[in-house]
C-alpha cells in the first residue's frame, strides 16, 4: 500500500487523532499524528493484517529551531508486505510527553531512552525511562537547539565551545 | 532449620574487560554461574557525534561517520554520502558506483573477519584469530593504496571518490580474491567443525525471529534466525541489483535456527558472497570516468528531510537527516544496527552460563564506537 | 643419589673429616637445589619454548629481539616482574595472599624429589613414588582457593571454585588410569616401573610388529588409558582446552587477577612446573622413561632408517600441499642415519638409556600439550566436568578391568 493510502485508512479510524500528511519536504512522506496516540495507531498498524508493520526501523527526536515545538519521528517498515509509512509527532517543549510504543516494538525501549536522554522527551508508559548515553546524573538535554551546559560537572570544569 | 537464603549475585563486567568488543559495561544477576538478568549499561564511548554534525558542514561530516562504526568505515560513509546524494538528487558516474560497491563489500569481508576471529578469541581459540587477521591485513593494504589509511578512510565524499584508484589495484584485489577461498575453507577446518567449538555455540543464546524483529535486530544476526531481510535485496540501492549473490540465512545445521553458531556462520558464509560480488564488480568496472565529476560545488540540500537505510556489515545502518537548505544539516541522526542488536542480549542471555553469556554477546558482533556514537 | 653425593664428597682428602651425617646433609642441600634449579631453568626454556612455538602455530615469529632468536626473552620478562611494585589489595587477606601462590609452587616443586631422571639420576627412590607424586599434587588445589578467596574479588573466586572443582574431579580418572599401570608392574616404584619397560617385544603382545616393551604397546587398553590419563592431567593443570579457571576472555586471570609481579611470576613457574610434571609422568608411565626405544645398536640403525623413510614421505606430502620443502625432519633423520650406520660408537651411545631419552620423549609431551593449547577453544564448566565424571571416569574403569583380563589372557598372571 502506499503511504497515501495508509494515511487515508488512519484518518478514517482515528478522525483529529491524524492531523496533517507530509509529502513535500520530505524523502519519506509522513503522517503528522497526535502524541497522545501513538501508541494506539502503532499498535493498530502492527496488527492490522493489511498493515502488519512489524519492524521500527527508527525513532528519533528532533528539535527544529530551538523555540518551536519538540518531535519525535517514526520510520516503521513492515517485513512481510515490504511497505513503508512515517508518523511524526509534535510536543510542547515545556512539558514533551509522548505516548510510548516500547512495550509494542522492544526495540523503541532503548530508541525512547536515547531520545528522553538528548531531549528531554517523556515517554509515558516506558518500563524504565532513564539515560542511557549520558551519565545518570547529567543536567540538560544537549540536542535541544537551546541547549547551554552547566559550569560544573561533579566537579570538573565543562569547557566552553568557542 | 530455616530455609537457605541464597541470594543473587550482582556481577559486573566492567567497561574493561577483554571480551566485551569496547567498552561496554554488562550488570549481571547471577544464581550461582545461570544468569538471569543482563542490564548493559552503555555510553562510556558516547563523543556527541549528533551534535557535532549540527555543527558541521556536510562534507566535513564524511570522516566523523567512519569513527563511528570504526570497523566498518567504508560502510559507515557510503550510507552516509547516499543518504545526502538522494536528498540532493545527484546521479554519479557508473565507475564510481562499482568502486564504491568494491570497497563496500570488501571492508564488509574485513569487518566479518574480525567478528569471527573475535568470536573464536571469545571461546578460546586463539589461532583462527590470527589467521582472520592475517586475511585482513591484505584488505587492509588494498584500502591503504586507494585511500592512504587502513582504518578510517575519509574516502567516499558525497557525489564520487576523494581519488580514484591508483593502478595496480585492480591486479592486487584479483590477487587476494583468488587466495581468499581457500582461506575460508581453512577457518571452516579449524572453527567452525571443531567439536568444541560447536558445544560452546551451538543452541546457545536461540533468537527466535519474533525476538530478532521486534528487538529491532538486523543483519547476520537476523539472517541466523532465518528471516530473509537483506536491505541489498529488499531496497536495492546503489547497483547491487545487478550482482549475483546469495543471502546466507540460518538454517540450525548444527543446532537450533538462531543459535550462536547459525550468526557465526552466516556471517562465514557472507565473506564468500561478498568475495563474489567484488569479482563481479572488478570485471563489470568500466575503464572510463571521473570519480569526482558529479562532486557538488557546494553541498546544499533542498529543504526536507530523508530516511535513508543500507546494510552494514552489523545490520541496518541509517541515516535520519533534517535540512533547512543551509549547508550544515539541522538533524543527523545515525541509526546504528549494532544499538539495537546489543538490546536483545537479556531477552536472548537468560538462563546461560556467565561462559554462554560472553558467547553470546561475540556472536552478535557489536561495536561499541557506533552504539555510543 | 643423595648417598652418591655424599659419598662423592666424602672421597675428596681435605673434607674427609667430616662426620658422615654432615655430608649427607650438604649433599641433600645440594641435591634439593638442584631439583630447585631445574624447575627454574625448566620454565624459562619453556616460556621461550612456548612463545615460538605459538608463534610459528600463528604464521608470526615470536620473539625475536631479546637475544638471538628471542631467547634472552624470559630472562628480561622475569627481570621486569621482579622490579614491579608488590600490590596487596586494601581488603584482601593478608596471610592467604602472601602464602598462596607459595603453596602452589612448593607442592609442584615438591614432588621432583620423586622424580627418576635417569636410572642413577634420581633424589628420593621411594617404593611409594607414584602415591607420593599424585597426592603431594593435588595440594595445588589448596593454593589456587587460597589465592582466588584472598583476593577479595568476585571474578578471582569464580576462577578459584571452578578450578577447585576441576582439578578434584579430573584426580579420580587420573588415579584410576594410573592404578591399572600399577597393576601390572606390581609396585608403586617409579624407578620400577621404568625397569619394567625395558626390552623390545610384540606390539599388544600378539602382533609381530617389533616395538619397544613401553606400556603403551602392552595392550589396548594401556594404549587407551595413556590418553585417557594425557587428557585428565592437561585438565589438572588448567591448560586449554581446560583452562576456564585462568579464561582470559572472561575473568581476565581468574584466580591470579589481583596478583602482580613476583606474585604473577610465581604462578607462571608452578603452571609450567606442573606442566613439566605431568609431561614427566606420562612419559615414566607410558613411554618407558628413560630407556632407549632401540634396544641395541643394530636397532638404532634400522630404527633411524625407517624414521627417514617416513620424513621422506612427510616432505613429499607437505610439498604437495604448501609447494614448499621442508627440510629439517628428513635432513636431521638422514645425518643421524648416516652417523648410525657410519659410527656404530655413536648407534651404541643413541641405544644406551638416560636422561637425553627421557628428556626427549618428556619435550615430545610438552610440545603437544602447547599443540592443544593454539588448536582447541575452551570447554566450559559443565562441559568439563561432564568430560570427567560421564566420559573418563567410565573409561578409566573399564580400562582397570580390561588391563586384568588381558594379563590373564596373556598369561602374565594366573588366577
Amino acid at each position: 500500500m502506499t503511504e497515501q493510502e495508509i494515511y487515508a485508512d488512519l484518518s478514517k479510524k482515528f478522525g483529529d487523532k491524524v492531523i496533517e500528511f507530509m509529502e513535500e519536504g520530505t524523502q519519506n512522506p509522513t503522517a503528522v499524528v497526535d502524541p497522545a496516540s501513538v501508541a494506539k495507531m502503532v499498535t493498530y498498524l502492527k496488527d492490522d493484517e493489511r498493515f502488519q508493520f512489524d519492524s521500527l526501523m527508527n525513532l528519533a527526536g528532533h528539535d527544529a529551531d530551538g523555540e518551536s515545538e519538540l518531535s519525535v519521528i517514526y520510520h516503521l517498515f513492515s517485513t512481510e508486505l515490504k511497505h513503508y509509512i512515517t508518523l511524526k509527532t509534535f510536543t510542547s517543549r515545556a512539558e514533551p510527553k509522548v505516548a510510548s510504543v516500547a512495550n509494542i516494538h522492544r526495540t523503541a525501549d532503548w530508541h525512547e531512552r536515547e531520545a528522553f536522554d538528548l531531549y528531554g522527551i517523556n515517554f509515558e508508559g516506558h518500563p524504565d525511562l532513564k539515560r542511557i548515553l549520558l551519565e545518570d546524573d547529567w543536567e540538560g538535554y544537549p540536542l535541544r537547539k537551546d541547549y547551554v551546559p552547566a559550569e560544573f560537572y561533579r566537579g570538573m570544569r565543562i569547557e566552553k565551545v568557542k | 532449620m530455616g530455609r537457605l537464603h541464597a541470594e543473587e549475585m550482582v556481577l559486573n563486567m566492567g567497561p574493561q574487560h577483554p571480551s566485551t568488543h569496547g567498552v561496554l559495561r554488562l550488570k549481571l544477576r547471577t544464581d550461582g554461574e545461570i544468569v538471569s538478568h543482563i542490564e548493559p549499561v552503555i555510553g562510556y564511548l558516547h563523543r556527541s557525534f549528533e551534535k557535532h554534525a549540527e555543527n558541521l558542514e556536510y562534507q566535513m561530516i564524511t570522516p566523523f561517520t567512519g569513527r563511528c562504526d570504526y570497523l566498518a568505515a567504508m560502510g559507515s560513509e557510503h550510507g552516509y554520502a547516499m543518504a545526502v546524494e538522494k536528498m540532493m538528487g545527484i546521479e554519479l558516474p557508473e565507475r564510481v558506483e562499482y568502486l564504491r560497491v568494491i570497497f563496500a563489500e570488501l571492508q564488509r569481508i574485513a569487518s566479518h573477519l574480525v567478528a569471527v576471529g573475535a568470536f573464536g578469541l571469545d571461546v578460546g581459540a586463539i589461532t583462527p584469530f590470527i589467521y582472520c587477521f592475517r586475511e585482513r591485513e591484505l584488505i587492509l593494504d588494498l584500502f591503504e593504496m586507494a585511500s592512504g589509511a587502513r582504518l578510517l578512510y575519509n574516502y567516499i565524499w558525497i557525489g564520487g571518490l576523494a581519488h580514484d584508484v591508483p593502478p595496480g589495484f585492480v591486479e592486487k584485489t584479483y590477487e587476494f580474491l583468488d587466495n581468499f577461498d581457500k582461506r575460508v575453507a581453512e577457518y571452516n577446518q579449524i572453527l567452525t567443525g571443531n567439536k568444541i567449538f560447536i558445544e560452546r555455540a551451538a543452541d546457545i543464546g536461540v533468537m527466535t525471529p519474533e525476538v530478532a524483529l521486534t528487538y529491532g535486530v538486523t543483519g547476520p544476526s537476523l539472517r541466523g534466525s532465518g528471516v530473509n531481510i537483506d536491505i541489498r535485496r529488499t531496497e536495492p540501492y546503489s547497483i547491487y541489483d545487478r550482482f549475483d549473490f546469495d543471502v546466507p540465512l540460518g538454517q540450525g545445521l548444527q543446532g537450533t535456527i538462531g543459535d550462536s553458531w547459525d550468526r557465526y556462520y552466516v556471517r562465514v558464509l557472507e565473506m564468500t558472497e561478498s568475495a563474489k560480488i567484488v569479482r563481479q564488480a572488478l570485471d563489470q568496472l568500466p575503464v572510463e570516468g571521473d570519480v569526482k565529476s558529479a562532486i557538488p560545488r557546494r553541498i546544499r540540500p533542498p529543504k526536507g528531510e530523508i530516511y535513508f537505510r543500507s546494510e552494514n556489515p552489523r545490520g541496518e545502518l541509517g541515516y535520519y537527516i533534517v535540512s533547512n537548505g543551509k549547508n550544515v544539516p539541522v538533524r543527523l541522526k545515525m541509526r546504528s544496527p549494532a544499538f539495537s542488536n546489543l538490546s536483545v542480549i537479556n531477552e536472548i542471555g537468560q538462563g546461560w552460563m556467565i561462559s554462554d553469556v560472553i558467547a553470546i554477546l561475540g556472536s552478535l558482533d557489536i561495536v561499541l564506537g557506533e552504539i555510543d556514537r | 643419589m643423595i648417598q652418591l653425593l655424599a659419598n662423592w664428597i666424602l672421597s675428596f682428602d681435605i673434607l674427609s673429616g667430616m662426620a658422615s651425617s654432615v655430608a649427607w646433609g650438604l649433599s641433600l642441600f645440594i641435591v634439593a637445589a638442584l631439583i630447585f634449579v631445574f624447575v627454574a631453568l625448566n620454565a624459562i626454556v619453556l616460556v621461550y619454548f612456548e612463545r615460538k612455538v605459538s608463534a610459528f602455530m600463528q604464521v608470526r615469529l615470536g620473539p625475536m629481539r631479546v637475544g638471538k632468536f628471542g631467547t634472552l626473552q624470559t630472562v628480561a620478562d622475569a627481570l621486569k616482574l621482579l622490579q614491579k611494585e608488590d600490590i596487596i589489595p586494601r581488603m584482601a587477606d593478608k596471610v592467604l595472599f602472601v602464602v598462596g601462590p607459595w603453596v602452589i609452587l612448593i607442592a609442584s616443586v615438591v614432588t621432583f624429589a620423586a622424580i627418576p631422571f635417569s636410572d642413577t639420576l634420581l633424589a628420593a627412590n621411594m617404593n611409594i613414588g607414584l602415591f607420593y607424586v599424585v597426592s603431594i599434587s593435588s595440594i595445588v588445589v589448596l593454593g589456587i582457593v587460597m589465592s582466588g578467596w584472598a583476593s577479595n574479588n568476585k571474578w578471582s573466586l569464580y576462577g578459584a571454585m571452578r578450578s577447585a572443582a576441576q582439578i578434584i574431579s579430573y584426580e579420580i580418572p587420573v588415579g584410576i588410569t594410573l592404578i591399572a599401570v600399577v597393576a601390572v608392574v606390581g609396585s608403586l616404584n617409579l624407578q620400577t616401573i621404568i625397569e619394567a619397560q625395558g626390552g623390545t617385544g610384540n606390539l599388544f603382545h600378539w602382533i609381530p610388529i617389533p616395538l619397544p616393551n613401553w606400556f603403551i604397546f602392552h595392550s589396548p587398553f594401556l594404549f587407551l588409558a595413556a590418553f585417557v590419563y594425557l587428557i585428565g592431567a592437561t585438565a589438572e593443570i588448567n591448560r586449554t582446552p581446560f583452562d576456564i579457571p585462568e579464561a582470559e576472555s572472561e575473568l581476565v586471570a581468574g584466580f591470579m587477577t589481583e596478583f602482580s609481579g613476583l606474585r604473577w611470576a610465581l604462578f607462571f613457574l608452578s603452571e609450567y612446573a606442573n606442566a613439566t610434571l605431568v609431561a614427566f609422568l606420562v612419559a615414566i608411565v607410558f613411554l618407558g622413561g628413560w630407556q632407549s626405544p632401540f634396544a641395541d645398536y643394530e636397532g638404532t640403525q634400522i630404527g633411524f632408517s625407517i624414521i627417514t623413510i617416513v620424513a621422506l614421505m612427510w616432505s613429499f606430502f607437505v610439498r604437495t600441499k604448501t609447494g614448499r620443502l621442508s627440510v629439517y625432519p628428513l635432513g636431521l633423520s638422514l645425518i643421524i642415519t648416516i652417523a648410525a650406520w657410519l659410527f656404530p660408537g655413536f648407534a651404541i651411545w643413541m641405544a644406551s638409556p638416560g636422561i637425553f631419552w627421557m628428556l626427549m620423549k618428556v619435550g615430545s609431551i610438552i610440545f603437544m600439550l602447547m599443540w592443544f593449547r593454539w588448536t582447541f577453544p575452551r570447554l566450559r564448566v559443565d562441559q568439563l566436568m561432564y568430560v570427567s565424571w560421564k566420559v573418563l571416569l567410565p573409561l578409566s574403569l573399564i580400562n582397570l578391568m580390561g588391563v586384568a583380563v588381558w594379563m590373564w589372557l596373556t598369561g602374565e598372571i594366573q588366577f
